[in-house]
């Protein structure tokens, strides 16, 4: 069976390549993509962890209303993934549970 | 505070249109539009960076978009466009607040048009918050405007012709589908049915394209099936898939699982209406139009005078539709603000309207078709997560029922259900149909979840950085 590839090749040229980091792991991205998609085409599916049972949440309706995919982005929490652009060097992280971020809030 | 004779909420195909024809007329237009770009989600363009060599992988929406959005960028002296401006309030006072950027704004207006569009129905069951887990429209936004596949093992999953066009997109895109399982039972050859409907070649022409292409690549396409719940340690990684019957309920036996790692959900489109509830226009129940729309004059006004709906926001018809409907409150608005005749906005209306009335026809029998069936209701067991930001499940909501909760409202308050950053977008559509099938069900629980601005997360530093006095 042929390995199928995330990331299409197909019908457009991407822009620029450059690598964004992920929990300090660094994968590629290409100028025009957002965060979401750069992370999907990595393989990369979990983006949060809930509050109240710290389970897993993913890329889900994908055009900001879910609120599913929020990282902290450059260092600002609750970021949507599905809704910022990769820009080179930016900094991704996985958002942990506000317990785990030491918030009082619940 | 920006003062405008015609405010649009929306940039699709129904906000493009109504805009234009206003323009046209004479109207000093605003649009304002969450996204970066005109089009909507039919018309999404690609991002900056992005260079299309091939514009037959985007099929004929894109190529019918171009025409749509050159029109609208040759009447930028008329239309001022406000890209990313996400709308969190409408007031009393004919203003509104949105967000554009890192501030906060308001808008006066003399007419007000909602094109808000709609999302992919939201549906629980269990297994549904794992990752690996969209709505047909989040893949295919991953698809057409970011060139990304959802994932290697797909199974598609839901009802009507959409999902039909995102495996076309799927394949084309060299991507992988295991199966699609659509929960009526369409006959192979439903498409062939519809020709006696005059009028409506192309859109025939259109599923029969979708349809072989996912023959020829030998996808099974399995009628009067659904999926009942997808298991995975941290992602998908099988689903559990039925037979079911003709309320959508599973065949007893006929369970099995299929290894995937990506379910795309398209159980068809529920109305986006935040905006028209906070502006206090009447809204009736609808469960094949999409829920909540509001109602509606022959001129597509609401019952609050100068706010006008169109598109799937209004009732989900699609974009052929919304366009017409686009036409007809450009005109009305153009005709209030006395820069078209009556007679003349009547004649353009009547023609609108026998247009209207052959799509509708054709949007009928598909609407039957996959209208959502009390199965669909029914997929939650106790410890499902209906509401996917609080984390509430089926047995909370049970419970607060028991605890006298009649109104949604009442299961909000007791539960935290829809107070989440999504504000009862996800959980809201499912509640109205869960709560009223349970035993202690109040017949006026057919609520909505009441929408409080600001209907999207903002942070205080944009509230803070908007204008004083605003």
């Amino acid at each position: 069976m042929s390995q199928v590839e995330e990331r299409i090749y197909k019908g457009v040229e991407r822009g620029q390549q450059f690598d964004i980091w992920v929990d300090g792991e660094k994968i590629v991205a290409y100028e025009g993509e957002t965060i979401g998609a750069a992370l999907m085409a990595a393989g990369r599916r979990t983006l949060r962890y809930t509050n109240k049972y710290e389970r897993p949440r993913g890329l889900y309706c994908g055009i900001g209303l879910c609120q599913e995919c929020r990282m902290v982005i450059n260092g600002i929490p609750n970021t949507q993934a599905c809704q910022t652009l990769v820009t080179p060097e930016c900094r991704v992280e996985t958002q942990q549970s506000n317990k785990k971020r030491g918030m009082k809030i619940d | 505070m920006i003062e405008s004779e015609f405010a649009i909420i929306g940039g699709g195909p129904g906000g493009i249109t109504a805009a234009i024809e206003a323009a046209k007329a004479g109207v000093n237009v605003t649009l304002l539009d969450e996204n970066e770009r005109p089009g909507g989600q039919i018309y999404r363009q690609l991002e900056e960076g992005f260079k299309v060599t091939d514009p037959g992988v985007f099929g004929i929406d894109y190529e019918k978009g171009l025409e749509l959005l050159g029109q609208f960028n040759s009447l930028s002296d008329r239309i001022q466009y406000l890209n990313n401006a996400t709308v969190w309030g409408i007031f009393k006072d004919s203003t509104l607040a949105f967000t554009h950027g890192a501030t906060s704004s308001k808008l006066s207006f003399r007419n007000l048009l909602l094109a808000t569009g709609a999302y992919d129905r939201p549906v629980p069951f269990p297994g549904w918050t794992l990752p690996g887990v969209f709505t047909a429209g989040g893949a295919q936004k991953l698809v057409k405007t970011e060139r990304v596949l959802p994932g290697k093992k797909v199974l598609l999953a839901g009802t009507g012709p959409l999902q039909l066009v995102l495996a076309y997109q799927i394949l084309k895109a060299g991507g992988k589908i295991e199966a699609i399982l659509e929960a009526s039972n369409i006959n192979i050859n439903w498409l062939k049915g519809l020709k006696g409907i005059w009028g409506n070649w192309d859109f025939l022409k259109e599923g029969w394209g979708y349809l072989r292409n996912i023959q020829k690549a030998n996808v099974p396409l399995l009628r009067s099936h659904m999926i009942l719940a997808a298991h995975g340690d941290g992602q998908v990684e099988e689903a559990v898939i039925a037979k079911v019957d003709k309320n959508w309920r599973p065949r007893p036996g006929t369970a099995r699982k299929m290894p995937v790692d990506t379910i795309c959900l398209g159980y068809g489109l529920v109305s986006t209406t935040e905006l028209a509830l906070l502006a206090e226009c009447d809204h009736t129940y609808d469960l094949g139009l999409g829920g909540f729309i509001p109602l509606r004059n022959e001129n597509l006004e609401t019952t609050v005078p100068g706010i006008y709906a169109v598109g799937d926001g209004a009732g989900v018809a699609g974009s052929k539709v919304a366009i017409e409907e686009g036409l007809i409150a450009g005109v009305s608005v153009a005709r209030s603000l006395g820069y078209t005749s009556d007679a003349d906005a009547k004649n353009h209306i009547r023609c609108v309207q026998k247009r209207l009335a052959k799509l509708n026809r054709f949007r009928k029998l598909l609407d039957e078709m996959s209208m959502p069936r009390a199965g669909l209701f029914e997929l939650t067991n106790d410890d499902t997560i209906v509401c996917r930001c609080e984390e509430i499940t089926l047995k909370e909501i049970k419970d607060a029922m028991a605890d006298g909760g009649t109104h949604t409202k009442d299961i909000k308050r007791m539960t935290r259900m829809g107070m989440g950053p999504c504000e009862g977008r996800m959980c809201g559509p499912a509640l109205i149909e869960i709560m009223r099938r349970q035993p202690n069900a109040h017949p006026d629980a057919l609520e909505c979840l009441p929408p409080r601005p600001s209907i999207k997360p903002i942070a205080l530093g944009v509230l803070a950085a908007s204008g004083r006095g605003e």
